[in-house]
């Protein structure tokens, strides 16, 4: 069990593929690569996370999308894209919903 | 199951989590309430490695137990850091939850999903230890509606 985050950028879209486990262990390289992603001098104008693969996420993987979210500002949108049963449940049951888009697959 | 003890670190955690994971497939929990319990179970380690042990430069270990009857499962942490009550968190309230992502407080997320995880969730101070006991209901059987 561990994560392993993917980073691309198409275009002027950044993409985070996660695929494992985002607890308490693997939530600060989360935040290292949402850090990342925001520090390009060419500022990102959407954050796409990719869920599929992710089979479990703890509230330090929510804290990250706080953060996520504080380095996008408003006028950059993150969409969570394939996120499994189990995963929406906690995102919806902390109100998260109402501050990400949430997309079954990301085209 | 045997009880089982872990080095008090996040990385360690993982290791509790397999535990609980193997429980309540032997308490034949769905997978909706074993990943919940799962979730707290792994909320609630958190705070003993960082609030209890590191915070305070101790280190330590974490106990875990598994008690099944035929209506429950229950898993129990124990640890012998600083008392440490979840419970006494401040509790995220209606309001918090939807304040838009950037205004949000960091704390008391793991505990919220914790309580609304499990059926039941107790904190006792036993002996110098902390104990947190989580409760689950175990899927009634047809013949025991």
């Amino acid at each position: 069990m561990a994560l392993t985050i993917t980073t691309e950028v198409k275009g002027t879209e950044a993409f985070l593929t996660l695929v494992g486990q985002l607890d308490s262990a693997a939530a600060p390289s989360f935040r290292e690569a949402v850090d990342q992603v925001f520090s390009h001098p060419e500022k990102p104008s959407k954050l796409v996370i990719i869920m599929n693969g992710l089979e479990y996420m703890a509230s330090a993987g929510l804290r990250g999308l706080v953060f996520a979210k504080q380095k996008a500002g408003s006028n950059v949108p993150i969409v969570l894209s394939g996120v499994t049963e189990e995963v929406y449940e906690t995102i919806e049951m902390t109100g998260f919903h109402h501050s990400v888009e949430i997309v079954e697959k990301y085209e | 199951m045997e009880p089982l003890t872990v080095p008090a670190t996040l990385d360690d955690l993982e290791i509790l989590a397999d535990f609980v994971i193997q429980a309540a497939r032997a308490a034949g929990l769905e997978k909706k309430p074993a990943y919940r319990l799962r979730l707290a179970v792994d909320e609630i380690a958190t705070n003993i490695v960082t609030h209890g042990y590191q915070e305070m430069g101790l280190v330590g270990d974490i106990t875990i137990y598994a008690d099944m009857d035929e209506e429950t499962l229950t898993i129990t942490l124990e640890d012998n850091a600083v008392p440490y009550n979840p419970l006494e968190e401040a509790e995220v309230t209606e309001e918090d939850l939807h304040k838009p992502l950037e205004e949000r407080k960091i704390g008391g997320l793991g505990i919220f999903l914790t309580l609304r995880g499990v059926d039941r969730f107790t904190y006792e101070r036993m002996n110098n230890r902390n104990c947190n006991i989580f409760t689950m209901r175990r899927p009634s059987s047809g013949a025991n509606p």
